[in-house]
């Protein structure tokens, strides 16, 4: 494998565990929220949310471009300020993957804390503790198998993204190029030998995180 | 009686309004009626849970809630022990830990040793480590009392403790649930369907129909009287009937049905005295209607008041008794579809009179064992 293939690897391990990570931190709050409260703007939210799912990457790619590219809505004043962009950077990449990843945490983990007895929450209530202290010692235990499924899917999606990635973050091999691009890359310019390592890599490792969740699932259960 | 809990709350929500007004003592307020008439979510108000339009709460000497006040604690200081239908505990706690989810904040040693407390006196020591999905229906029952008790509520809300019970079962538990209530001698209010149940555990019962209450009273006064025709129905009371008013006196009522001059006694608490010639509803218990022995000679005609005749048309084998429907033999539309009325003889009366093979009867009601209910 070439020293190009290894950083693409090192880099889209990176950007999906990143990735993983902001969507836990940011995808559970909103799921509890569609799921267990009314609030205004809420189908905003709910479609916001749902919408990366729907739509093509590229144009989810070119959102963010339009948001956070040089001269975007976020981009230009944060340019001004700082002439720092986050266009064609490793951060670039967290972002698209990020992005592309929140419907399906979201989904799933509203789903699993939907699925937990309301009649638990009350109870909770009853003897004292206030929503944030149920969410934290009821709720989301119990929702815990769906939270780790959802940061599973959000995991294996943010590995394999591909078109917002190339949009907000371009091909630059060794800084932006992930393994999807890598792949890409390799088909295109005809190194076959390349490619196929690639691609058995992310197999590989696809199979290793599906595995390792279905054991944490049936060790929950 | 000095209310220990008073209730008046009005809630609308879509396609539904509750609108109730009761109070009850210490022991057990039971309320009653069927399913979908807002029992549950008079519960949930009381628990501070949801949150009624208008109204007010008062359990003790403390307001809970008064929507003209504008006084709504929340539910985590409302002290108000909760046992939810299914019973609602946490699968992912032990029995231990369930019990002393509400006595978060207090010393640690304070914890333990309250918790040890509520395990001893339910009898669940051995189960402690446990969780929820390894204990039976009953033994989830006294875990969800005693979380519920370990907190020393001011009042104990138990939602049909009992639904999801076996039958057998539910029988056995309903009347430890008795034992504990009394034993902890705790003012609580319980939601059931089953008028059984409201009898047995509850000390006074709120009847309860589409979000009202039809009739609050004692459990022997609302058994034996009835407020009303729809209070009757609710509870399931046979030979619910409507006659024509004779003549009304304070104690005697004498009304016309089915071609019958029959005699009852007036409500003792509530002398009602509908005019002559005026509907009047009235039912007949079952189990006091008294089949007339042909091998022992004339019918004393003092003895049997409201004597009548007519056939077995249906009968119904209960196991321990059987249920009759005789039709009488007046010509007319029976009153109760095919039949007139329904009775209940003992299953050794049945054979012993060979009612299998004789279907022609003669039959007489003391008038204590008619009803009439004041208002249709």
């Amino acid at each position: 494998m070439s020293p190009d293939s290894i950083s693409a690897l090192r880099l889209s391990l990176q950007v999906a565990v990143t990735a993983t990570a902001i969507n836990a931190l940011i995808g559970i709050p909103i799921a509890y929220a569609l799921a267990r409260r009314r609030f205004w703007g809420r189908s905003l939210v709910d479609l916001l949310v749902t919408l990366p799912l729907i739509l093509p990457p590229t144009v989810v790619g070119y959102y963010l471009i339009v948001l956070l590219g040089r001269r975007g809505v976020l981009g230009r004043p944060l340019y001004e300020l700082t002439g720092w962009t986050v266009a064609f950077t490793w951060y670039a990449a967290v972002i698209a993957a990020t992005v592309m990843a929140l419907p399906l945490l979201v989904r799933t983990v509203r789903a699993a804390i939907e699925s937990v007895d309301r009649d638990l929450e009350r109870a909770a209530y009853t003897l004292g503790r206030s929503e944030w202290r149920t969410a934290l010692e009821v709720t989301l235990p119990l929702a815990r198998n769906g939270i780790l499924a959802g940061m599973v899917l959000a995991f294996a999606r943010a590995l394999g993204e591909f078109g917002a990635t190339l949009m907000l973050a371009g091909n630059i091999p060794g800084k932006t190029t992930t393994v999807p691009l890598s792949i890409y890359t390799a088909v295109q310019t005809g190194e076959r030998g390349e490619a196929v390592a690639l691609v058995a890599a992310l197999t590989a490792l696809s199979c290793v995180v599906l595995i390792a969740a279905n054991r944490l699932g049936a060790r929950a259960s | 009686m000095t209310s220990r809990l008073e209730v008046s709350l009005r809630k609308s929500l879509p396609g539904f309004t509750l609108d109730v007004e009761w109070s009850a003592g210490d022991g057990v307020a039971a309320l009653f009626g069927p399913s979908g008439a807002g029992k549950t979510l008079t519960l949930q108000c009381l628990a501070g849970l949801v949150r009624p339009d208008a109204g007010r709460i008062v359990v003790g000497a403390q307001v809970l809630f008064d929507a003209a006040a504008g006084i709504d604690v929340p539910p985590q200081q409302r002290r108000v022990g909760y046992v939810f239908q299914g019973y609602a505990l946490f699968p992912h706690l032990t029995v231990r830990d369930n019990v002393g989810f509400g006595l978060r904040g207090r010393r640690r040693a304070d914890r333990t040793r309250r918790v040890e407390e509520v395990l001893g006196r339910l009898g669940l020591e051995a189960l402690a480590e446990r969780h929820p999905r390894e204990l039976s229906g009953g033994q989830r029952q006294r875990v969800a009392l005693g979380r519920a008790l370990a907190t020393d509520p001011a009042l104990l809300l138990l939602d049909e403790p009992l639904s999801a019970l076996d039958l057998p079962l539910r029988q056995a538990l309903r009347d430890e649930l008795r034992a504990v209530l009394t034993d902890w001698g705790i003012a609580a209010v319980l939601v059931t369907h089953d008028l059984g149940e409201a009898y047995r555990l509850g000390d006074r019962i709120v009847v309860y129909e589409e979000g009202r209450v039809i009739q609050a009273a004692p459990r022997a006064e609302l058994l034996w009287q009835p407020s009303s025709r729809s209070v009757a129905r609710i509870m399931g009371i046979r030979n619910l009937l409507q006659g024509v008013t004779l003549k009304a006196t304070a104690d005697r009522i004498q009304l016309r049905w089915r071609g019958q001059v029959l005699e009852a006694v007036n409500s003792p608490t509530r002398s009602y005295l509908p005019t002559p010639d005026s509907p009047i509803a009235f039912y007949i218990r079952p189990e006091y209607v008294r089949l007339i022995r042909k091998d022992r000679g004339a019918v004393d005609f003092a003895h049997h008041m409201n004597l009548m005749s007519g056939t077995v048309v249906r009968e119904v084998d209960q196991g321990t008794s059987w249920t009759l429907c005789l039709r009488l033999d007046e010509p007319g539309e029976p009153a109760q579809g095919d039949y007139d009325l329904e009775l209940e003889v003992p299953r050794l009366v049945y054979e012993i009179l060979e009612i299998e093979r004789d279907r022609h009867w003669q039959f007489s009601l003391h008038r204590g064992a008619m009803h009439v209910l004041p208002s249709a």
